[in-house]
C-alpha cells in the first residue's frame, strides 16, 4: 500500500533555527530528518508522528523567538519613553 | 483578494525597507538573538539580521563574513521554492532532493559542526564567527 510521505518541514526548520536564532530549531531538524528516514523504512506511522512532532517544536521555537523579540522591543521602547520623561533628548 | 496576503505583503515590504535602510550593528532596537543574549555564545543563526542587511544592500562579502551558513541556507530556501513551484505549477515531477533520507542528517551534522567552531575563539575559526 503506498502512502503518501508526510510533510518532512526540514526547510522550515533550518529556517527557524537560522532567523529565529533558536536552538529549537535543532529539534526540528532532527525529527525533519526522521520523516524521511522512517518513511523510506517503510514505517509510515513513525514518519507521520515524527512529522507532528517536527512541526510542534518549530511552531514553539518560532512562538518562543517572537514572543522575545517583542518583549525585548517593548523593553527598548520603555527604556527610550522613560528618556523621553526624564528630559535626556531636551539638548537635541 | 484577500486580506491576509495583503497584510503579508505590506509587512514583507515593510521588513525589507527596513533591512536595506537600517544597519542592525549599529542601532540597539532590532532584535537580538536570545540565545546570546542569554549565554553569551553564537548560536548557528547569530548574524543573519546583519547579513541581511548586506546582502539587501548587495555586498556579498559583508554577508559571508557575518554568517556563511546563511548564504546555503538561502539557497536552500531558492532551491525548494523552485521545486515546489515547478512540480505544482507546471506539472512536473522532479525529485525533490530535501526529501531524500539522508539530507536531514547532513544538513544537521553541518549546523552542529558549524555551531561549535564559530564558539572557538582562535584564528581560522574566527572567521566564522558574526563580526
Amino acid at each position: 500500500m503506498e502512502q503518501i510521505r508526510p510533510k518532512n518541514y526540514l526547510v522550515e526548520s533550518i529556517l527557524v533555527t537560522m532567523c529565529c536564532c533558536q536552538p529549537l530549531g535543532i529539534v526540528g531538524i532532527v525529527f525533519a530528518s526522521q520523516v524521511n528516514s522512517r518513511y523510506n523504512a517503510g514505517d509510515y506511522n513513525g514518519a507521520l508522528q515524527a512529522s507532528k512532532d517536527a512541526k510542534k517544536w518549530i511552531y514553539w521555537g518560532f512562538g518562543i523567538g517572537l514572543v522575545f523579540m517583542l518583549l525585548l522591543f517593548a523593553f527598548y521602547a520603555a527604556m527610550f519613553f522613560l528618556g523621553i520623561n526624564q528630559g535626556l533628548f531636551n539638548e537635541f | 483578494m484577500n486580506f491576509k496576503y495583503v497584510g503579508f505583503v505590506i509587512l514583507a515590504i515593510a521588513l525589507v525597507l527596513i533591512y536595506i535602510f537600517i544597519n542592525p550593528s549599529e542601532v540597539d532596537f532590532l532584535p537580538k538573538c536570545p540565545f546570546y543574549f542569554t549565554t553569551g555564545l553564537y548560536c548557528p543563526g547569530c548574524g543573519s539580521q546583519r547579513a541581511t542587511h548586506q546582502l539587501l544592500n548587495f555586498n556579498f562579502k559583508g554577508v559571508i563574513a557575518q554568517n556563511i551558513l546563511f548564504v546555503v541556507c538561502i539557497f536552500i530556501l531558492i532551491y525548494h521554492i523552485t521545486i515546489t513551484v515547478l512540480n505544482t505549477y507546471f506539472k512536473k515531477n522532479y525529485f525533490n532532493y530535501l526529501n531524500h533520507a539522508k539530507t536531514g542528517w547532513i544538513v544537521l551534522i553541518f549546523i552542529l559542526v558549524f555551531w561549535i567552531s564559530r564558539n572557538i575563539p582562535c584564528y581560522p575559526f574566527e572567521l566564522l564567527a558574526p563580526k
